[in-house]
């Protein structure tokens, strides 16, 4: 298992020199691997040790320089258990330990291969240990959010991710093509500049083609990682389990989510489609943590809310809207950019060019309304809801004692048009949320309504200078 | 607070004041009398700016910034431009220190650091005299919860 990991890190190193050097230079590195970190490997498995036992998680490594590491069971956040291709063949499982240490973003414990029983094993000891008094009941699991084949078609089609993936993989290999000997690559454009249709029948099709192509990789994507995207409430935690090839299962604690975002985009408004994360404490460096369902439809987004968060406000609940100040600076904001290009490029008279620009200029003034239109907030004495963005809509609803400061924050542009920014800082990797460009006494109104004693300092305009 | 951050600033100017210098001389030892020129001009343009800031900044930055600490939390008011409120509740705060540089050592003053959770939502309130910096983290760690010597 600890084998799988060394050659995993010294596979790049090993590649840039198969790439840049001669055999004379790759045969002796091969030896040293092979004599000396094969050994080394198997004896650092061989030395490898963990128990589970009064409350507490032990872990024994090392060959040179032995270490034995003490992990208190109660300091474990979560398992998760995730289970590659290659893996799944043979039966086996990756499970890494995640325990709250500070500012480390690398499991505690990470076993690279373990039987799918022993993975089991593992989880109950720890997670029992870690909670739940004796006699509780074990709570029946119950699927809160499942995604249907459909449901993740539809998803790939509208994501930015995996509609933008293909663009990164030709970027790859655009860059790959660098490094190749010359000869090939100019060989191989040549070929293709031969066989390219030259007619408006031929480029329209060859066009089609590749617009094709993208949306099956995006609908592949999607299907790939999110296949059977379930999440399942097991009582005091959440268990996120997905993808086809790889399979992987997180864990949510329930007493670490402090809200939950709901995303969408212009490309699933019209199909009352968004996704839903939850907002938590310490998941940092976990990526995908916190997802709870990569493409939903909003009729079920109410339920899968109030599953996580009981006291989550109605996603459809009127908001306060910002004041037009907002509007103005919405605008001015996106409009910017693109006016700029449209009258340089009038000044030059690329004609051409200065229609695109016009084009894109009356869609940023569409962008810059519809970001107005979407700001809002609302405090319903348990929950902050806030929303914002047009382009990437953000619907987030938080519990304000959640947030480990606030700040509120105004630039001359802003205390001209007499609004300012509400910050909340929830900490522990789970970022910040905003409302932005709030209207002065709303402001006030705000924080008055959420901690009047809290806010109090703020409130008196004693420091207006 | 304020003349020390005076004196950082001219500490800068002067800094970049001997690169000018020194890129100029380089410049014209190598015989680029224009290149010499330019950046002797540029760069001297750049060190009265960087000093005008020195002498202004401060005078503002330390007329707008104000703390104070109540029974519920602790905020932190900054900034004449850019305005930043912020508020820390005592129960967010981690941990409380206080850090001396060389600089501040010469003029016995002492920076008080906040942390919390959020890598975004720390404090540092500079420049406090040593012995009302001491009764602050004093009360800070008292109202935090945060016990003596762990």
């Amino acid at each position: 298992m600890i084998a799988r990991r060394f050659i995993g890190a010294s596979l790049i190193p090993m590649l840039a020199l198969i790439v840049s050097a001669g055999i004379r230079v790759i045969l002796p590195i091969a030896l040293v691997l092979l004599f000396v970190g094969v050994p080394l490997a198997v004896l650092s498995w061989w030395r490898f040790r963990y128990s589970v036992a009064d409350g507490k998680l032990e872990l024994h490594s090392g060959v040179v320089s032995r270490s034995v590491r003490t992990i208190p069971l109660d300091r474990i956040r979560g398992i998760d258990v995730t289970e590659p291709f290659l893996h799944r063949l043979l039966g086996l499982v990756k499970v890494e330990v995640e325990a709250a240490a500070g500012g480390r973003s690398k499991a505690e414990l990470s076993l690279a291969a373990v039987s799918r029983e022993e993975a089991e094993l593992l989880r109950e000891a720890v997670l029992s240990g870690a909670r739940a008094p004796a006699g509780e009941e074990a709570v029946e699991p119950r699927p809160v959010y499942q995604a249907t084949p459909g449901l993740l078609v539809l998803g790939g089609l509208t994501s930015m991710r995996y509609l933008l993936a293909p663009a990164a993989v030709v970027g790859v290999v655009f860059n790959l093509a660098d490094d190749l000997p010359g000869g090939i690559v100019e060989r191989a454009e040549e070929a293709i500049a031969d066989r390219f249709p030259t007619d408006t029948m031929g480029i329209v099709l060859v066009v089609l083609l590749a617009v094709g192509l993208v949306l099956v990789a995006a609908i592949a994507g999607s299907l790939l990682v999110d296949w059977r995207f379930t999440v399942r409430d097991e009582g005091e935690r959440f268990a996120a389990a997905r993808g086809l090839l790889t399979r992987r299962t997180v864990h949510l604690d329930r007493d670490r989510i402090r809200g939950a975002d709901v995303r969408d985009s212009p490309l699933r408004r019209p199909l009352g489609l968004s996704s839903v994360n939850a907002i938590a404490a310490g998941l940092r460096g976990r990526t995908g943590g916190t997802t709870l369902a990569p493409v939903i439809r909003n009729d079920r987004v109410r339920e899968l809310l109030r599953a996580v968060d009981p006291e989550a406000p109605e996603l459809t609940a009127e908001l306060v809207a910002h004041p037009p100040a907002s509007r103005r600076r919405r605008l001015v904001r996106a409009l910017a950019l693109p006016a700029l290009a449209l009258v340089i490029l009038l000044v030059f008279g690329i004609l051409w060019a200065a229609l695109a620009a016009a084009v894109v200029t009356g869609l940023a003034v569409l962008v810059g309304l519809d970001r107005h239109r979407q700001l809002g907030h609302r405090f319903d004495g348990r929950r902050l809801a806030l929303r914002g963005g047009s382009l990437q809509r953000r619907w987030s609803e938080l519990d304000p004692d959640a947030a480990v400061a606030f700040e509120v924050v105004s630039s001359p542009g802003q205390r001209r048009a007499g609004v300012c920014t509400l910050r909340l800082h929830l900490g522990q990797g789970a970022g910040s949320r905003r409302a932005l460009d709030l209207g002065e006494e709303q402001a006030t109104a705000l924080l008055a309504q959420v901690r009047p004693q809290l806010f109090e300092p703020l409130l008196v305009p004693a420091d207006a200078d | 607070m304020r003349t020390y951050w005076l004196v950082e600033g001219l500490l800068a100017a002067g800094v970049l004041a001997a690169l000018v210098i020194a890129g100029t001389v380089i410049a014209a030892l190598v015989d680029a009398g224009t290149v010499a020129v330019l950046v002797g001009v540029l760069g001297g343009l750049a060190v009265i700016g960087a000093a005008v800031i020195a002498v202004l900044v401060p005078r503002v930055d330390y007329r707008h910034y104000r703390y104070e600490v109540t029974e519920l939390g602790l905020y932190v008011a900054k900034g004449w431009l850019w305005r930043r409120h912020q508020v820390v509740p005592h129960a967010r705060v981690q941990t409380v220190e206080t850090t001396v540089g060389p600089l501040m050592r010469a003029f016995g003053l002492v920076s008080v650091d906040i942390t919390t959770a959020s890598s975004a939502g720390g404090l540092t309130i500079p420049g406090l005299a040593p012995d009302v910096a001491d009764r602050l983290v004093q009360e800070l760690a008292l109202r935090a919860g945060i016990e003596e010597g762990t």
